[in-house]
């Protein structure tokens, strides 16, 4: 009997040796994006993974707080479409009527330039009445967002770094390909941002050439006669349904490699039309938004051999493991979405370096405290590896990988880490 | 309480261009060109504040009156055809601004920073209210003073003759012109009053999300600005107002936790008001069983 009692206290003992106090407290983060309309998968699938990571911090015992004692996380997720007035509903219920010391979203680029202008722009200003809670945004990729407001961050790929290396990569491995043309859709500012910005100028700055001679003003420097790159593309809008003239143009032209940048549905849409008039080229690259399982599941046979850079792919273990939890969740890790759980791991290691109570009186300081983190950190560690912040900018540069289309699967291809 | 201020600045500037519809479908004209009206008022404005530094009010007042003079210049070509000829030429004119904005780039750098329209990627930092320290519940102060005039305005104009005119050429404008109206003078002013009230509520939008973009200004807007009226009622001014709170306030927000589904819901209500309260929620009836309540009422208490 004896025995028994003094091997109870050593249980007892080692127990609360090995696990920490728990703590009461609950930390609450929120998140917000597209889950209706016609770019609900992007919502859904974030949903999915944010769920997916605060699961697997609270399995691991939750987040460490000031004290030192644990508590568990929780998230709510909310609709706000694609629709900047939603957004900015969500943005301004969150950060008045919630304890969430912290966002993540949006989905789009028009909602996140609209709900970054009603944060405060930088902080300490007493002039400035905008939201005080920091953001950290996972899908909302146009460039140079994050600087609206020293609030908000993003943990988004950097694509003009990504398509200089991938130019680079195919005129030492593909050097028979000489000639580029393309289109985007014109009203997304993401799609046509990106490629009349970005993509072009990148192959020129690599020594490929425009089908139909040099367009004016561009000459390999980001931004550099973007208008003449857009008028000098067979371009299309998101709602179009019919792509013949465009394709027409792409056939016509006998470019050896074709830059479609477009989202998932329309890039659909416009290379079904182009393997039906039998104008695919040699090579193709797309937009990396368009590295989803939603370009697979609606055409697989016609994407064959696309090309494009992205920030996610599951080549390592712990990205296969979120690829899998997005799975059961009912969504689809992608560029996008896999970034959601980066940003809990990340808003997690915030947490537990500046020391959080987690105490609702003190909600506006943490606020403050996170934001601060969130702007000191250096790197962090990312599905794929290592991700430098540029903190001036609040953005990330983000290890990547180019997948190729293959027999329906985004198939690495090349690995630059 | 932001939460609930953000709303009520939502609900504003819906009011607003639910009356610039319902203005105009007072003389029973259907128009979907009050989005575009909208717009103008939205860039107009946030270019005065954000690129030449204006104060808010005056750059409101241009913007609205810019509106107001291009829904006047409309007026006079649209005015002339009637009914689905008449949507289709005011959905082209809602368009055809849109894509001007779409492609208006007019960007230059203002305190180190590169600021302006942006053709497809938008036009951000429209930050007048923040940057200047209002709080928000001063904006909601100034957002339902507008709402408050243009209603008081518009309750004022059904107590008036021109009010009976207006009604009058919407009952029957055959008769109305025998009776020595002047119906199209009449649809003009009702279009430019509508294009003021519509780019004043642009202005205060734009000034409230600090973004605009041309997806803002699509046809589905076009929608709510005249479902507002038609869902509510045209018997009074009351009935847009109410309809605004049931649909942006209710159905929108509250029901947020129900996504796509919100507008099926939306249809629904558009179906079933059609169906059973043709003339919409504030209909005679209502108002004549309000009256009453409050006859009853005023008795009572004596």
């Amino acid at each position: 009997m004896r025995n028994s009692i003094i091997s109870w206290k050593y249980f007892l003992a080692a127990y609360l040796i090995a696990v920490p106090a728990m703590s009461e407290t609950t930390i609450n983060i929120a998140g917000w994006g597209a889950k209706s309309g016609p770019l609900r998968s992007f919502g859904v699938n974030s949903q999915a993974i944010i769920d997916a990571a605060i699961t697997r911090v609270n399995e691991n015992g939750g987040v460490t707080l000031e004290d030192g004692t644990k508590a568990m996380m929780a998230v709510e997720y909310y609709d706000s479409g694609c629709n900047a007035e939603q957004g900015i509903a969500v943005a301004r219920k969150v950060a008045s009527e919630t304890n969430a010391l912290i966002g993540i979203g949006p989905t789009c680029s028009g909602v996140a330039a609209a709900s970054f202008g009603v944060f405060q722009k930088k902080v300490d200003d007493a002039s400035d009445t905008g939201l005080q809670m920091a953001l950290l945004t996972d899908t909302a990729v146009r460039n140079g967002l994050a600087k609206i407001s020293q609030w908000t961050f993003r943990n988004t790929p950097n694509e003009p770094d990504m398509y200089d290396k991938l130019f680079a990569w195919v005129a030492e491995n593909r050097p028979e390909i000489k000639t580029i043309y393309g289109g985007t859709e014109t009203d997304q500012g993401h799609s046509a941002g990106t490629y009349s910005k970005v993509i072009v100028q990148a192959a020129v700055r690599h020594g490929f050439e425009w089908v139909n001679g040099p367009i004016e003003g561009v000459n390999g420097t980001i931004v550099e006669g973007f208008k003449n790159v857009l008028s000098s593309s067979s371009n299309w809008l998101m709602a179009d349904t019919n792509f013949s003239v465009q394709a027409r143009a792409f056939k016509k032209s006998g470019a050896d490699m074709f830059i479609v940048s477009s989202h998932p549905f329309t890039t659909c849409g416009f290379l079904k039309e182009l393997y039906r008039q039998k104008g695919m080229p040699k090579m193709l690259v797309g937009l990396t938004s368009s590295s989803s399982a939603e370009t697979m599941k609606g055409c697989s046979k016609q994407v064959e051999g696309m090309i494009i850079p992205t920030s996610f792919a599951p080549i390592t273990d712990a990205a296969k493991e979120v690829a899998a939890l997005a799975e059961a969740n009912g969504g689809a890790a992608d560029l996008h979405s896999a970034a959601a759980w980066e940003n809990v791991m990340i808003i997690k290691q915030v947490i537990e370096s500046v020391g959080i109570t987690g105490d609702p009186a003190n909600l506006q300081d943490e606020r403050r405290k996170i934001r601060d983190g969130l702007e000191a950190l250096e790197t962090t560690e990312g599905l794929l590896g290592t991700v430098s912040r540029v903190q001036d900018e609040g953005e990330a540069l983000k290890p990547y990988v180019f997948v190729q289309a293959q027999s329906g699967n985004w198939e690495v291809i090349h690995d630059p880490r | 309480m932001e939460y609930y201020f953000g709303i009520l600045q939502t609900l504003g500037f819906h009011v607003l261009l639910g009356y610039s519809a319902y203005i105009l479908l007072l003389t029973g004209q259907l128009s979907l060109a009050q989005v575009g009206f909208f717009a103008i008022g939205a860039y107009a404005s946030g270019i005065l504040t954000v690129l030449f530094e204006w104060h808010i009010f005056p750059a409101l007042f241009i913007g609205a009156i810019a509106a107001g003079c291009m829904a006047f210049m409309v007026g006079f070509p649209a005015l002339r055809i009637k009914g689905l000829m008449l949507v289709i030429a005011t959905i082209a004119f809602s368009e055809i601004v849109r894509l001007i904005f779409f492609n208006l780039r007019w960007r230059f750098e203002i305190n180190g920073l590169e600021v302006g329209p942006d053709g497809a990627q938008g036009f951000r930092e429209i930050r007048y209210f923040a940057a200047n320290g209002w709080e928000i519940y001063e904006i909601v102060w100034l957002i339902w003073t507008m709402v408050a005039v243009a209603t008081i305005l518009l309750w004022w104009l059904d107590q008036i003759k021109a009010g009976a005119i207006l009604r009058a050429i919407g009952s029957d404008e055959l008769a109305a012109e025998s009776s020595g109206i002047n119906v199209t003078s009449v649809k003009i002013v009702a279009m430019a009053c509508g294009g003021v009230i519509a780019g004043l509520s642009g202005g205060l939008y734009a000034h409230s999300t600090t973004y605009v973009d041309h997806n803002t200004f699509t046809v589905l807007l076009a929608t709510f600005a005249v479902s507002y009226p038609l869902v509510g009622g045209l018997k009074s001014v009351f009935g847009t107002l109410a309809a605004v709170i049931f649909i942006q306030g209710i159905l929108i927000e509250g029901l947020r936790f129900l996504g796509d589904y919100r507008t099926i819901l939306f249809g629904a209500l558009i179906i079933l008001v059609m169906n059973f309260k043709p003339k919409g929620i504030v209909d005679e009836n209502f108002v004549k069983g309000i009256s009453e309540y409050l006859r009853l009422n005023k008795k009572l208490i004596k």
